[in-house]
């Protein structure tokens, strides 16, 4: 946890950790030593002896002074740490997420991302702030009350030693049993609540077959499932909580039993004893405490080593200084593999030559790696072997903003910033002129999206752009790439926007990108693929065949069977077709 | 906290209400009986140091009651959080399944402005957040009340004196606090919404990631991301920060070592005054120092009630949703015919999609709707399987309104392909059979075969009986196929249907093609079209423009009209040619 705690915090703080966690040790440590104060004052008291009182308070006060000074020191250490997490890890992370390979952000680990880097902030802070000081101290305090009981009386002191194992066996069993159920009504509540998320998310099929009124099996076993775990959760860890937490208990009954048979048999003096069982009643409370808190402590443990786990990502290499941009314009694979897992290659051996100004569509079944090639030439990811250069250089030799000015993308899930239509258009060339953002969008359609919207160009285009249609976002993606004007435009054909106003403007966007750029464009569309100078068509991560549309329709069978599909498929009327099973 | 803003929770409580009291009573108990130890041990010390030989059984009997409230004082407080545990455990059951219920039976375009992820925030987020309410907030509540009013009472009835001695450093606190919390409801408020902003820039910077990368704009969308979150730091760390330093110095008023201090000093001063005796002070430094527990323990609690009743509003509020309506008396329809007459309907917005609809769908027919996007097609024709209800004029199956059909019959009736084809987590034939659970296989395999999609299934490891997402990965394209297998199997004589399901997947484009077309065979069938070549040959094509029905007829004569549909059909056929030239020119 130390270490996750540094990770997040920085190197820069790890001296103030160290600082924090030695003051917070001291001020345990000190407030035990200054309740064992009240033994001698008071003794002193039932004996009558003011003086030795004055004297054993006057010692006691100076402790509290340096209990005062230790809490101070880590109250203010925990907070300025707190602090510091709180203004800095925001920042830190993005910095590092920044740095990451854009292959890491896949859709699930975005999800995750967003809810650890949201609570993480709080969670972080209250550790500082809350959660550490009383777990420490609850630990520190009474293990030092109970070794000043060894200094006043060794067989009370050998005592609780003796029953200090128990304690700490007995409370980390217990622990070890949350820990161990803990897994188990986790995975339960996570079947659930996926059950439940998709009854929400299939009820017009579920409805549709009349399932939500009969029930639904799979999400009601699920809910069973989780009340099952839950309660056997708390009948298995409930009485092991109370067994540790009556074991502090007993410990303190053991005391007083040795103590009144020491009292018996006249081997202690009384009011000695008296003081010391005082003392000794001090134990139990601090501990409680720890354990109440330890729970959410280990809950933040959790969160943090979350949030430590994105610090450990090895972020992509980057050189210092770019490789100079020989070739502009052109892209070259050579024998690229590429694979999420080694013996599961998505990209296998392919090599490939786009020349500058060239159009290149590539095609081939869905999972054949057509949308993985693109990504590779973006180095969303890093090859396995093999090597790919754009504009003459290796990818890996160019710095990510070198990179990336040569290339403009057009992506198949455009995601749009809750801001104005232009202000995302724009995001293409920041300081392009009002005329060339018109004229993008012009080229794009987008200009009929600002006349549809009431407060056009200054339209808001909602959160992800959602007040917008997948087509329409499609546009402002192609109006982006078009002000951006790389020598580059890699084009991912969208499959779902396919009305055909939308399906115009592609085409009149990609005849001006044509004019001045290279095209690399994942195809769908027959009039794009024929079109292209170069048609790269792939199959279980390799090239199967290169060449024109005349080419490929005489010489490659697969190829002309194909488009024999893709043909037959645009003529398609939905009510005249021969049904033969 | 008003009883009324509490409202919520003390609905959502009600079915557990007897386990929380249960809880309540334990833990008082429990709270008192943890004071007695102290009480016993000053009692013992009485014994013990009285003059004279020892009172052997006294003193046994005294370290009995010490041993046995130890015991009992604790297992009284951890049987209170046990109880209060089972409850908040039966309560989340009992909410996750009341939740369930009603997502089952609201209207289905409640679910057309529904993220998954607002869904889950319900049923497992807000949930789990109602833990502390439930399990934790009564029991600390009546412990931090109990303990320190018995404690105070005992001291009392030893020495008014004693009781002030142990609470003497606590107005320090106390007038730090009040000052330290002084706008805590506003501040609160100011944070709360600056601190949304953050995970709203936070979820924007993370899923925008790409493009800010892409673009080389990183420093652009870092900056809005920057400035919440230093807009959230900066105000918390403003306000808290003068306030540091006061509270890591008053909260010392409450720490064990300097309530000790004060209670001994002070009772130095009792006793050279000849006001108590010596083991009256030990009570009161032994009481004193037990005392700020509870309450802290309860205050730290404080942010997780908060949370906790925010979570009970929204989950209060998602139960109280609107339900479909279901008729009492519900009527059987009579045969598959579909009509609108004078429909008209708005969103909640108060925005009209619709207005004056009326259309006849003959049994057996195909009626295309056309028209722009945003024209109004979607929710016409999810207006037959009541994804919303009409605002006015009525939608009519076999000549009853839809509103007056019970669900499970309407649901017989009415079968819909929509864009987002749906799969459930289980065996391929579990997909298939939704609709008709004891389904034979040479029915399934039928229905597979008509869908272009029984080879791909057998293609699998285990076949029919491979789970989807283990050793069954569909495609888009695939997956539409298998939910025209299901429509096939489920049989409904009355089909909605999105044609932009056709081109889910262009590389499989021709086989759901072909699905389509079998399903559509010997239907009544609505479908909403955006390619008009697909649709030319429907019986009727209603073109739609600014929620009206603008022109009605079939493909030649609405071409001859030259109207909107001619207009839309001249720029559909366009791009092809407009291709070919841009082909001539590339060849040029």
């Amino acid at each position: 946890m130390i270490s996750d705690l540094l990770k997040i915090l920085g190197p820069k703080h790890a001296g103030d950790l160290r600082r924090y966690l030695l003051w917070l040790g001291a001020y345990g440590v000190l407030q035990g030593v200054a309740t064992a104060f009240l033994v001698p004052v008071l003794a002193a008291m039932i004996h009558g002896d003011g003086q030795r009182a004055a004297y054993g308070l006057l010692a006691l006060a100076l402790t509290v002074l340096l209990v005062a000074v230790a809490h101070y020191r880590q109250a203010m250490k925990g907070f300025s740490l707190a602090l510091v997490v709180l203004t800095t890890l925001h920042d830190r992370l993005g910095a590092k997420l920044v740095s990451l390979p854009l292959g890491w952000f896949s859709s699930e680990r975005v999800g995750r991302l967003s809810r650890s880097a949201t609570g993480g902030t709080m969670m972080v802070t209250n550790v500082f702030a809350h959660l550490l000081t009383p777990v420490v101290t609850g630990v520190l305090t009474p293990a030092t009350t109970a070794l000043t009981l060894l200094f006043f009386d060794w067989r009370l002191g050998l005592t609780v030693l003796l029953a200090a194992p128990f304690i700490y066996v007995l409370h980390h069993w217990s622990a070890s049993w949350i820990a161990r159920t803990e897994q188990r009504v986790d995975a339960a509540g996570v079947e659930a609540s996926n059950r439940v998320v998709e009854f929400a998310r299939l009820q017009p099929v579920l409805r549709a077959f009349g399932r939500t009124r009969e029930g639904y099996p799979p999400l009601d076993q699920a809910i069973d499932a989780q009340q099952r775990a839950g309660g056997d959760r708390l009948s298995a860890t409930f009485p092991r909580l109370l067994m540790a937490g009556l074991s502090v208990h007993l410990a303190f009954a053991a005391l007083l039993v040795v103590g009144v048979m020491l009292a018996l048999a006249h081997a202690i003096d009384t009011v000695e004893l008296v003081a010391l069982l005082a003392l000794s009643a001090r134990l139990a409370g601090p501990l409680a405490e720890a354990a109440a808190r330890s729970g959410q402590l280990r809950m933040a443990a959790n969160d943090l080593r979350r949030l430590a786990d994105i610090f450990d990502q090895p972020p992509l290499p980057e050189p210092a200084r770019s490789l100079p941009i020989s070739d502009p314009g052109t892209v070259c694979l050579s024998n690229v593999v590429f694979g999420y897992r080694p013996e599961q290659p998505i990209i296998d051996g392919v090599s490939l030559r786009v020349p500058a100004g060239s159009m290149t569509a590539i095609i081939g079944p869905s999972g054949s790696g057509k949308t993985t090639l693109t990504w590779l030439i973006m180095r969303f990811h890093d090859v396995d072997s093999g090597a790919v250069q754009v504009g003459g250089a290796d990818v890996r030799g160019l710095t990510s903003a070198d990179l990336m000015a040569q290339i403009a993308p057009v992506m198949q899930d455009v995601y749009l910033f809750d801001d104005t239509l232009e202000a995302n258009i724009r995001i293409g060339a920041p300081g392009a002129s009002d005329q060339d953002v018109h004229e993008a969008a012009r080229l794009a359609g987008v200009d009929e999206i600002v006349k549809r919207l009431p407060q056009g160009w200054r339209s808001p285009v909602g959160e992800g752009g959602g007040a917008l249609s997948g087509g329409e976002r499609q546009r402002i993606s192609l109006a982006r790439a078009l002000l951006k004007k790389a020598p580059i435009v890699i084009l991912d054909e969208a499959t779902a926007a396919l009305d055909a106003e939308n399906e115009r403007h592609v085409q009149n966007a990609l005849r001006t990108l044509r004019a001045r750029s290279t095209l690399i464009v994942v195809a769908h569309q027959l009039s794009t693929i024929r079109s292209a100078d170069q048609i790269v068509m792939l199959e279980h991560g390799a090239v199967v065949a290169t060449g024109t549309h005349p080419q490929l329709s005489t010489n490659e069978p697969r190829y002309a069977e194909f488009w024999r599909e893709r043909q037959r498929a645009r003529g398609w009327r939905l009510t005249d077709v021969e049904t033969s099973a | 906290m008003s009883r009324k803003t509490n409202e919520p929770l003390y609905q959502l409580r009600y079915p557990v209400a007897g386990l929380i009291r249960l809880g309540v009573l334990l833990g008082g108990v429990g709270a008192l009986t943890s004071l007695l130890p102290f009480v016993a041990i000053v009692e013992l010390g009485r014994v013990l140091l009285s003059p004279g030989p020892l009172d052997i059984e006294r003193v046994a009997i005294t370290a009995l009651v010490i041993a046995l409230a130890l015991v009992l004082g604790w297992l009284c407080t951890g049987l209170a959080l046990w109880a209060t545990h089972v409850a908040d455990h039966r309560m989340q059951a009992a909410l996750r399944r009341d939740l369930v219920r009603v997502l089952g039976r609201v209207p289905l375009g409640w679910y057309s402005d529904k993220t998954s992820g607002a869904i889950r925030k319900a049923v497992q987020n807000d949930l789990e957040d109602l833990h502390h309410l439930v399990a934790h907030h009564d029991v600390e509540r009546i412990a931090a009340l109990v303990l320190p009013a018995s404690g105070l009472l005992y001291l009392c009835w030893l020495d008014w004196r004693l009781m002030v001695l142990a609470v003497v450093t606590f107005p320090v606190y106390a007038v730090a606090y009040v000052w330290m919390m002084r706008g805590f409801g506003d501040k609160m408020v100011q944070l709360d919404a600056s601190f949304s902003r953050v995970s709203a820039a936070i979820v924007e910077f993370v899923h925008g990631i790409t493009v800010v990368k892409a673009f080389g704009q990183t420093g652009r969308a870092y900056q809005g991301y920057r400035e919440a979150v230093h807009d959230f730091s900066e105000r918390y760390a403003g306000w808290v920060r003068p306030l540091l330093r006061l509270e890591a110095l008053s909260s010392l008023a409450l720490s064990a070592p300097v309530i000790l201090l004060a209670t001994l000093a002070g009772g130095a001063w009792f006793l050279s005054r000849g006001w108590v005796g010596p083991l009256d002070v030990m009570a009161a430094a032994l009481v004193g120092m037990a005392l700020p527990q509870t309450l802290l323990t309860f205050n730290q609690g404080m942010v997780a009630q908060r949370n906790a009743q925010a979570a009970a509003k929204r989950i209060a509020s998602l139960l109280s949703t609107e339900l479909l309506p279901e008729s009492r008396h519900p009527r059987q329809p009579a045969g598959s015919a579909v009509e609108f007459e004078q429909v008209s309907f708005r969103y909640g917005d108060g925005h009209e999609v619709l207005s004056d609809i009326s259309l006849h769908c003959r049994p057996g027919t195909v009626t295309a709707l056309v028209g722009r996007s945003g024209a109004g097609k979607s929710t016409l024709a999810t207006l037959v399987p009541r994804f919303h209800d009409v605002g006015a004029g009525t939608v009519r199956i076999g000549g009853v309104d839809v509103r007056e059909i019970a669900p499970e019959v309407l649901y017989r009736k009415v079968g819909f392909v929509l864009q987002n084809a749906q799969l459930v987590r289980g065996t391929v034939r579990d997909n298939l059979c939704l609709g008709r659970p004891d389904a034979e296989d040479s029915a399934i395999i039928e229905a597979a075969r008509a869908a272009r999609i029984h080879d791909r299934i057998v293609a699998l490891p285990r076949g029919y009986d491979s789970v989807i997402g283990e050793d069954a990965v569909f495609s888009g394209g695939e997956t539409q196929r298998l939910s025209i297998a299901r429509m096939l199997l489920a049989d409904t004589p009355i089909l909605i249907l999105d044609e932009a399901t056709a081109h889910a997947d262009p590389e499989s484009e021709a086989r759901i093609q072909d699905a389509l077309s079998v399903l559509a065979k010997g239907r009544t069938v609505l479908v909403i079209a955006h390619r008009l070549a697909s649709v030319m040959t429907a019986d009727h094509i209603a073109v739609l423009d600014g929620g009206r029905i603008t022109e009605l007829g079939g493909h030649e004569a609405l071409l001859r009209r030259d109207g909107l549909y001619a207009h839309l059909w001249r720029l559909q056929t366009g791009p092809a040619e407009e291709a070919s030239e841009w082909e001539r020119e590339a060849r040029a």
